[in-house]
Protein backbone atom coordinates (compact mmCIF):
# COMPACT_ATOMS: atom_id res chain seq x y z
CA UNK A 1 0.00 0.00 0.00
CA UNK A 2 1.73 3.40 -1.06
CA UNK A 3 1.28 6.39 1.17
CA UNK A 4 -0.77 9.31 0.30
CA UNK A 5 1.35 12.01 -1.63
CA UNK A 6 1.72 15.42 -2.65
CA UNK A 7 1.73 16.93 -5.71
CA UNK A 8 2.82 19.80 -7.13
CA UNK A 9 2.22 22.04 -9.97
CA UNK A 10 2.03 26.02 -11.36
CA UNK A 11 0.28 27.67 -13.90
CA UNK A 12 0.59 31.33 -15.21
CA UNK A 13 -2.54 33.11 -16.36
CA UNK A 14 -1.78 36.10 -18.09
CA UNK A 15 -4.76 38.42 -19.49
CA UNK A 16 -4.83 42.14 -21.15
CA UNK A 17 -7.37 44.38 -19.75
CA UNK A 18 -8.23 47.72 -21.46
CA UNK A 19 -8.56 49.66 -17.91
CA UNK A 20 -5.53 50.99 -15.37
CA UNK A 21 -3.68 49.47 -12.55
CA UNK A 22 -5.74 51.21 -10.35
CA UNK A 23 -9.10 49.99 -11.81
CA UNK A 24 -8.31 45.93 -12.42
CA UNK A 25 -6.58 46.55 -8.39
CA UNK A 26 -9.73 47.97 -7.16
CA UNK A 27 -11.55 44.63 -8.53
CA UNK A 28 -9.64 42.42 -6.17
CA UNK A 29 -9.20 44.95 -3.06
CA UNK A 30 -13.22 45.74 -3.15
CA UNK A 31 -15.17 42.96 -2.12
CA UNK A 32 -18.43 43.68 -3.52
CA UNK A 33 -16.37 43.66 -6.82
CA UNK A 34 -14.34 40.87 -6.31
CA UNK A 35 -16.87 38.59 -5.30
CA UNK A 36 -19.06 39.19 -8.70
CA UNK A 37 -16.29 37.83 -10.38
CA UNK A 38 -14.26 35.20 -8.00
CA UNK A 39 -16.83 33.97 -6.21
CA UNK A 40 -19.87 34.61 -8.23
CA UNK A 41 -20.42 31.24 -10.84
CA UNK A 42 -22.92 29.87 -13.18
CA UNK A 43 -22.22 26.57 -11.23
CA UNK A 44 -21.72 28.17 -7.24
CA UNK A 45 -24.25 28.93 -4.86
CA UNK A 46 -22.29 31.14 -2.30
CA UNK A 47 -22.66 30.33 1.04
CA UNK A 48 -20.25 32.90 2.68
CA UNK A 49 -17.84 35.36 0.78
CA UNK A 50 -15.79 38.13 3.02
CA UNK A 51 -12.33 39.94 2.29
CA UNK A 52 -10.66 41.63 4.91
CA UNK A 53 -8.07 43.45 2.32
CA UNK A 54 -4.98 43.67 4.26
CA UNK A 55 -1.78 42.21 5.14
CA UNK A 56 -2.55 39.44 7.23
CA UNK A 57 -6.21 39.65 6.53
CA UNK A 58 -8.31 36.39 5.45
CA UNK A 59 -10.57 36.12 2.97
CA UNK A 60 -12.79 33.28 3.00
CA UNK A 61 -15.25 32.08 -0.01
CA UNK A 62 -17.38 28.80 0.80
CA UNK A 63 -19.94 27.52 -1.58
CA UNK A 64 -21.76 24.59 -2.70
CA UNK A 65 -22.05 23.48 -6.16
CA UNK A 66 -25.43 23.77 -7.73
CA UNK A 67 -27.83 20.54 -8.83
CA UNK A 68 -27.36 19.40 -12.09
CA UNK A 69 -23.42 20.45 -11.92
CA UNK A 70 -21.38 17.44 -10.62
CA UNK A 71 -21.98 16.19 -7.29
CA UNK A 72 -24.34 18.48 -6.35
CA UNK A 73 -24.15 19.50 -2.75
CA UNK A 74 -20.56 19.31 -2.49
CA UNK A 75 -19.38 22.21 -0.41
CA UNK A 76 -16.35 23.96 -0.95
CA UNK A 77 -14.02 26.53 0.93
CA UNK A 78 -11.23 29.05 0.47
CA UNK A 79 -9.32 30.69 2.79
CA UNK A 80 -6.67 33.04 1.80
CA UNK A 81 -4.38 35.41 3.67
CA UNK A 82 -2.89 38.38 2.65
CA UNK A 83 1.08 37.97 2.78
CA UNK A 84 1.73 41.01 0.63
CA UNK A 85 0.04 43.86 -1.27
CA UNK A 86 1.79 46.81 -3.02
CA UNK A 87 -1.01 48.98 -4.48
CA UNK A 88 -1.19 48.83 -7.90
CA UNK A 89 1.50 46.84 -8.29
CA UNK A 90 0.82 43.02 -6.74
CA UNK A 91 -0.91 41.12 -4.40
CA UNK A 92 0.74 37.87 -2.65
CA UNK A 93 -1.71 35.56 -1.10
CA UNK A 94 -1.16 32.24 0.77
CA UNK A 95 -4.54 29.69 0.34
CA UNK A 96 -6.04 26.82 1.17
CA UNK A 97 -9.30 24.58 -0.43
CA UNK A 98 -11.09 22.22 1.55
CA UNK A 99 -13.77 19.61 -0.15
CA UNK A 100 -16.13 19.34 3.01
CA UNK A 101 -13.69 18.80 5.86
CA UNK A 102 -10.96 17.42 3.61
CA UNK A 103 -7.97 19.35 3.23
CA UNK A 104 -7.30 18.89 -0.84
CA UNK A 105 -4.87 22.08 -1.67
CA UNK A 106 -2.44 24.24 -0.33
CA UNK A 107 -1.12 27.62 -2.49
CA UNK A 108 0.62 30.52 -3.21
CA UNK A 109 -0.67 32.62 -4.96
CA UNK A 110 0.51 35.99 -6.80
CA UNK A 111 -1.32 38.89 -9.00
CA UNK A 112 0.62 41.23 -10.39
CA UNK A 113 -0.48 44.25 -12.24
CA UNK A 114 2.02 45.78 -14.78
CA UNK A 115 0.95 49.13 -16.53
CA UNK A 116 1.15 49.15 -20.06
CA UNK A 117 -0.07 51.53 -23.01
CA UNK A 118 -3.65 49.80 -23.24
CA UNK A 119 -4.29 49.54 -19.68
CA UNK A 120 -3.39 46.95 -17.76
CA UNK A 121 -1.36 43.24 -17.92
CA UNK A 122 -2.67 40.71 -15.29
CA UNK A 123 0.04 38.38 -14.51
CA UNK A 124 -1.70 35.34 -11.77
CA UNK A 125 0.78 32.89 -11.10
CA UNK A 126 -0.33 29.87 -8.77
CA UNK A 127 1.56 27.23 -7.28
CA UNK A 128 -0.61 24.54 -5.57
CA UNK A 129 0.41 21.52 -3.31
CA UNK A 130 -2.11 19.16 -4.15
CA UNK A 131 -2.63 16.68 -1.25
CA UNK A 132 -3.76 13.02 -1.60
CA UNK A 133 -3.26 13.23 -5.65
CA UNK A 134 -4.25 10.57 -7.57
CA UNK A 135 -0.36 8.76 -7.55
CA UNK A 136 -0.30 6.20 -3.81
CA UNK A 137 -4.36 6.84 -3.36
CA UNK A 138 -5.92 3.31 -2.25
CA UNK A 139 -9.93 2.41 -2.38
CA UNK A 140 -9.59 2.42 1.90
CA UNK A 141 -8.15 5.64 1.93
CA UNK A 142 -10.59 6.89 -1.14
CA UNK A 143 -13.04 5.92 0.91
CA UNK A 144 -11.96 7.34 4.07
CA UNK A 145 -11.23 10.84 2.36
CA UNK A 146 -14.81 10.50 0.82
CA UNK A 147 -16.81 9.30 3.44
CA UNK A 148 -17.49 12.73 5.36
CA UNK A 149 -18.19 14.10 1.50
CA UNK A 150 -20.66 11.90 0.82
CA UNK A 151 -22.49 12.08 3.56
CA UNK A 152 -22.63 15.65 3.69
CA UNK A 153 -23.61 15.56 -0.19
CA UNK A 154 -26.79 12.99 0.88
CA UNK A 155 -28.10 15.47 3.25
CA UNK A 156 -27.88 18.45 1.59
CA UNK A 157 -29.55 16.10 -1.49
CA UNK A 158 -32.38 15.36 0.42
CA UNK A 159 -33.24 18.78 1.35
CA UNK B 1 -14.43 9.52 -18.82
CA UNK B 2 -16.64 12.67 -19.43
CA UNK B 3 -17.15 14.28 -16.23
CA UNK B 4 -20.89 14.90 -16.15
CA UNK B 5 -21.62 11.01 -16.80
CA UNK B 6 -19.47 10.49 -13.16
CA UNK B 7 -22.05 13.12 -12.02
CA UNK B 8 -25.05 11.35 -13.48
CA UNK B 9 -24.10 7.99 -11.36
CA UNK B 10 -24.04 10.16 -8.39
CA UNK B 11 -26.81 12.13 -8.89
CA UNK B 12 -29.42 9.21 -8.20
CA UNK B 13 -29.94 8.84 -4.25
CA UNK B 14 -30.05 5.12 -5.02
CA UNK B 15 -26.96 5.07 -6.23
CA UNK B 16 -25.51 6.82 -3.58
CA UNK B 17 -26.77 4.87 -1.62
CA UNK B 18 -24.95 2.14 -2.84
CA UNK B 19 -21.41 3.83 -2.63
CA UNK B 20 -22.20 4.34 0.74
CA UNK B 21 -23.07 1.03 1.71
CA UNK B 22 -19.90 0.36 -0.42
CA UNK B 23 -17.64 2.29 1.72
CA UNK B 24 -17.48 -0.24 4.54
CA UNK B 25 -16.53 -2.94 2.18
CA UNK B 26 -17.12 -4.96 -0.38
CA UNK B 27 -20.69 -6.89 -1.01
CA UNK B 28 -22.98 -9.26 -2.71
CA UNK B 29 -25.57 -7.83 -5.26
CA UNK B 30 -28.19 -9.75 -3.17
CA UNK B 31 -26.49 -8.19 0.49
CA UNK B 32 -26.89 -4.70 -1.43
CA UNK B 33 -30.13 -5.25 -2.60
CA UNK B 34 -31.85 -6.33 0.44
CA UNK B 35 -31.34 -3.24 2.39
CA UNK B 36 -32.21 -1.00 -0.01
CA UNK B 37 -35.56 -2.98 -0.66
CA UNK B 38 -35.22 -3.04 -4.78
CA UNK B 39 -34.64 -5.93 -6.33
CA UNK B 40 -31.35 -7.58 -7.71
CA UNK B 41 -32.01 -6.30 -11.18
CA UNK B 42 -32.73 -3.06 -10.23
CA UNK B 43 -29.36 -2.98 -8.63
CA UNK B 44 -27.62 -4.50 -11.47
CA UNK B 45 -28.89 -1.72 -13.18
CA UNK B 46 -27.08 0.54 -10.71
CA UNK B 47 -24.46 -1.07 -10.78
CA UNK B 48 -23.92 -0.87 -14.46
CA UNK B 49 -23.95 2.68 -14.40
CA UNK B 50 -21.53 2.99 -11.30
CA UNK B 51 -18.81 -0.04 -13.15
CA UNK B 52 -18.96 2.59 -16.72
CA UNK B 53 -18.42 5.86 -14.93
CA UNK B 54 -15.56 3.78 -12.88
CA UNK B 55 -17.25 4.27 -9.17
CA UNK B 56 -17.75 0.46 -8.60
CA UNK B 57 -15.96 -2.70 -9.21
CA UNK B 58 -17.83 -6.14 -9.35
CA UNK B 59 -15.96 -9.63 -10.22
CA UNK B 60 -18.06 -12.90 -10.26
CA UNK B 61 -16.72 -15.79 -8.84
CA UNK B 62 -18.71 -18.79 -9.18
CA UNK B 63 -22.43 -17.90 -8.60
CA UNK B 64 -21.67 -14.72 -6.22
CA UNK B 65 -21.02 -11.27 -8.03
CA UNK B 66 -19.47 -9.18 -5.31
CA UNK B 67 -19.00 -5.39 -5.90
CA UNK B 68 -16.50 -3.27 -4.31
CA UNK B 69 -15.73 0.88 -4.85
CA UNK B 70 -12.79 1.62 -7.67
CA UNK B 71 -10.99 4.77 -6.86
CA UNK B 72 -10.82 5.91 -10.67
CA UNK B 73 -14.12 7.73 -10.91
CA UNK B 74 -13.75 8.89 -7.82
CA UNK B 75 -10.23 10.35 -8.71
CA UNK B 76 -11.50 11.79 -12.13
CA UNK B 77 -14.24 13.37 -9.63
CA UNK B 78 -11.20 14.94 -6.86
CA UNK B 79 -8.93 16.19 -10.27
CA UNK B 80 -12.40 18.05 -11.56
CA UNK B 81 -12.59 19.69 -8.00
CA UNK B 82 -8.71 20.46 -7.80
CA UNK B 83 -8.52 21.93 -11.07
CA UNK B 84 -7.81 25.19 -10.87
CA UNK B 85 -6.10 26.47 -13.56
CA UNK B 86 -9.73 25.84 -15.23
CA UNK B 87 -11.22 27.97 -12.28
CA UNK B 88 -8.85 30.72 -12.64
CA UNK B 89 -9.21 31.20 -16.22
CA UNK B 90 -13.11 31.28 -16.43
CA UNK B 91 -12.81 34.14 -12.66
CA UNK B 92 -10.32 36.31 -15.20
CA UNK B 93 -12.64 35.55 -17.66
CA UNK B 94 -15.66 37.43 -15.36
CA UNK B 95 -13.37 40.05 -14.37
CA UNK B 96 -13.15 41.04 -18.01
CA UNK B 97 -16.35 41.40 -18.26
CA UNK B 98 -16.90 42.85 -14.62
CA UNK B 99 -14.26 45.79 -15.91
CA UNK B 100 -15.84 45.88 -19.89
CA UNK B 101 -19.48 46.90 -17.68
CA UNK B 102 -17.67 50.06 -15.47
CA UNK B 103 -17.75 53.62 -16.51
CA UNK B 104 -14.55 54.21 -14.66
CA UNK B 105 -11.40 54.52 -17.16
Amino acid sequence: MQAPSVVHSTFVLKRSYPKPPKTVFSAFSEESKKRRWYAEAESNEVLQFELDFRVGGVERLRYKLKPGTPVAGMIITNESRYQDIEPERWIVTTATMDLGEKRILVSLIAAEFVETANGTDLILTHHGAYLSGPNGLTPPMIEAGWSKILASLETEVAR
Amino acid sequence: MEIGRIFDALGDPTRRAIVDRLRQGPLSVSKLAGPLQITVTAVGQHLQMLEETGLVHTEKIGRVRTCRLEPTGFLALHDWVQDQRSTWERRLDRLGELLAETDET
